[in-house]
């Protein structure tokens, strides 16, 4: 078990790296230098000092190997459009607010999902079940912009249900709600799936046959059971979240890092781009991580599985 | 082949879906040709009818039949779709076969790279890949940013069909009797990941679909006056006009679901032995496949 947890935290470092360099790479390819004289810049001369100060006159892989190290320090650099601004700075300020958002949303989704998914695998093939998929499929397709938009214009502009922004508590109840929806869509179809492939299992049907309450069944046996496949498959609800998060966070305006990263991209600010990228891969990975430990946890073959 | 259309067709919402889908592409094929408006025509005195005889859906801030921008905005949606779709099969084809015939070693360095590219979802990719190539607004760019970092998921699954393959006695049988490495591949090996791809097409379908509207409705998608559903829905967005917003959404929903069911019809079609069990064990709706068997390792896949 520790061996696995060792092995699985070591892998975490070349799977950043790749992120960096595949990053690098792109921006690198952009190609320019931010002191050309057709976008204002500087005399010729001061160009090739300024280059030579910044280190952008090194061959790539020095320049790279300088990026990796001052990032395993958290230095990300400075902003190319804003002076006052470093990429830590932004990244202290706006990823908690992101991630204050994504855990309310996951707040949401994760009982609206697990409730939606069991009452339709507990009802499969009747049409509570029917509505149930039919409710977690529309969640799930429909694009998010709809969803934040609507909510943002009517609960919060129209109906003042609760205060815009994202000040107070009350102001985070509502926006959430939105992001929230195509995870509770996608847990809820994997949850009827995973429970009704539990119901069919023979320990199952000998609780039932001792003669055990249906309710003691699903709650002792089958919800368990089913929070494996669950979990394991669950993680690609991150990147809805961070998807949901664009177009969330401009919909209620909310200071968080996605809104960021897309006036950093507009602004072709690319240290920003770069240094937001690189910490919401750290950010997924780890989530990866915290997610096989659990399911690991719950269902300790799964490392002779790795292993094997 | 036939047992697996006979399945298919006992599968009452997969053939609603292949229907929707059809429904879907002839309305965007014939709409166009058939409608007595110019889709690009600005005229002020007709803009935001409600839906009428005359205008079936209403018309837009400009004066413009919305049915008909609508069919055109399909149809700039779906070949997007397609072409982005078939750029992902190539890349991902190759670089599936290649690791899956090149040794362990190889092998292990590419899908450690692969796991590293699914760190990032897809949109955050497209955007940087947007800021790379220059967001111009052509169609080209578009698909370009949509399929680069978008073939991850049917890499790994040629990968592991071939190396599936590979232990086959056909394919043992066929290298001892000296057929050469690239033969074998073409031959055999290709051919029979065929099936695994038209799967990862449909499974890459409706994520690109939902992409080129998010990233129209950023305001980095094609330009202005070309119709896609993700335009439409800006225009509903930033003139706060939920019916622009509303009637795209559905479009995409409806496309995206149509494809879904599809794609998971397909599967039991052709491998009736996965009904049921085997959707529990990962299958993930719209987003691609999960493979929770096998390595617990990072796996993500994005709308």
């Amino acid at each position: 078990m520790t061996a696995f947890v060792i092995r699985r935290l070591l892998w975490t470092i070349p799977l950043i790296l790749v992120v960096m360099l595949v990053t690098f790479a792109l921006m690198r390819g952009i190609g320019g230098s931010p002191f050309r004289l057709e976008f204002g810049g500087v005399p010729y001369a001061l160009q090739l000092r300024f280059e030579r100060y910044y280190g952008l006159d090194d061959p790539w892989f020095v320049e790279f190997w300088n990026y990796v190290r001052h990032v395993s320090t958290f230095d990300f650099g400075p902003s190319l459009t804003n002076r006052y601004v470093t990429v830590d700075q932004v990244i202290k300020e706006r990823f908690p607010v992101s991630l204050a958002l994504s855990g309310l949303a996951a707040a949401w989704a994760v009982p609206l999902g697990v409730g939606l998914g069991l009452v339709a695998a507990l009802a499969r093939n009747t049409r509570v079940d029917r509505v149930a998929t039919v409710i977690a499929t529309i969640i799930l397709v429909v694009p998010v912009f709809l969803f934040s938009d609507l909510a943002a214009t009517h609960l919060v502009n129209k109906w003042h249900l609760v205060p815009p922004g994202w000040e107070s508590w009350k102001a985070r109840i509502v926006p959430p709600l939105p992001l929230g929806l195509a995870p509770a869509g996608y847990i809820a179809r994997l949850m009827r799936a995973a429970v009704v492939e539990t119901l069919e299992q023979d320990y199952v049907r000998t609780a039932r046959a001792k003669g055990l309450y249906s309710d003691r069944i699903v709650w002792r046996h089958v919800v368990p059971n089913s929070l494996v496949p669950f979990l394991s498959a669950a993680v690609p609800t991150l990147a809805l979240l961070v998807t949901g998060a664009f177009f969330v966070e401009s919909a209620f305006g909310i200071p968080g890092a996605a809104q960021y990263y897309l006036t950093a991209t507009l602004n072709r600010d690319y240290p920003m781009v770069m240094g937001l990228t690189v910490a919401l891969a750290v950010l997924v990975i780890f989530a990866n991580l915290i997610a096989d430990f659990v399911a690991v946890l719950l269902d300790r073959r799964l490392v002779e599985k790795q292993v094997a | 082949m036939r047992a697996a259309w006979g399945r298919y067709r006992g599968n009452r919402s997969a053939v609603w879906a292949a229907v929707g889908l059809g429904a879907l592409i002839l309305f965007c094929l014939a709409a166009p040709p058939l409608s007595p408006y110019d889709p690009y025509a600005v005229d002020f005195s007709q803009k935001l009818e409600t839906p009428t005889p005359r205008h079936l859906l209403g018309t837009d801030l400009f004066g413009r039949d919305l049915l008909e921008r609508m069919a055109l905005g399909g149809r700039t949606t779906m070949f997007i779709a397609l072409m982005a779709t078939g750029i992902i099969l190539v890349l991902g084809l190759l670089y599936g076969a290649v690791s899956g015939l090149a040794g362990r070693k190889v092998d292990d360095l590419m899908m450690r790279i692969v796991d590293g590219l699914f760190a990032i979802p897809r949109l955050p990719w497209v955007l940087i890949v947007l800021v790379l190539i220059g967001a111009n607004g052509s169609i080209f760019t578009v698909i370009l940013a949509l399929s680069l970092f978008s073939w991850m998921t049917t890499a790994r699954l040629v990968r592991s069909q071939i190396l599936a393959l590979k232990q086959n006695d056909f394919v043992r049988a066929a290298r001892a009797l000296g057929a050469r490495r690239h033969h074998i591949f073409l031959r055999h090996l290709v051919p029979n990941t065929f099936g695994v791809l038209l799967v990862a097409v449909l499974l890459e379908l409706p994520g690109i679909i939902l992409g080129e509207a998010f990233v129209s409705v950023l305001g980095l998608g094609i330009n202005a006056p070309a119709a896609t559903w993700g335009n439409i829905a800006q225009d509903g967005l930033s003139r706060n006009n939920p019916y622009f917003l509303i009637l795209p959404s559905a479009a995409i929903a409806l496309l995206a679901v149509a494809v879904n069911f599809i794609a998971d019809g397909l599967q039991d079609a052709f491998d009736p032995r996965r009904e049921g069990a085997s959707q529990a064990a990962g299958w993930s709706p719209l987003t691609g496949f999960v493979r929770t068997s096998g390595r617990v390792g990072p796996r993500s896949e994005a709308v």
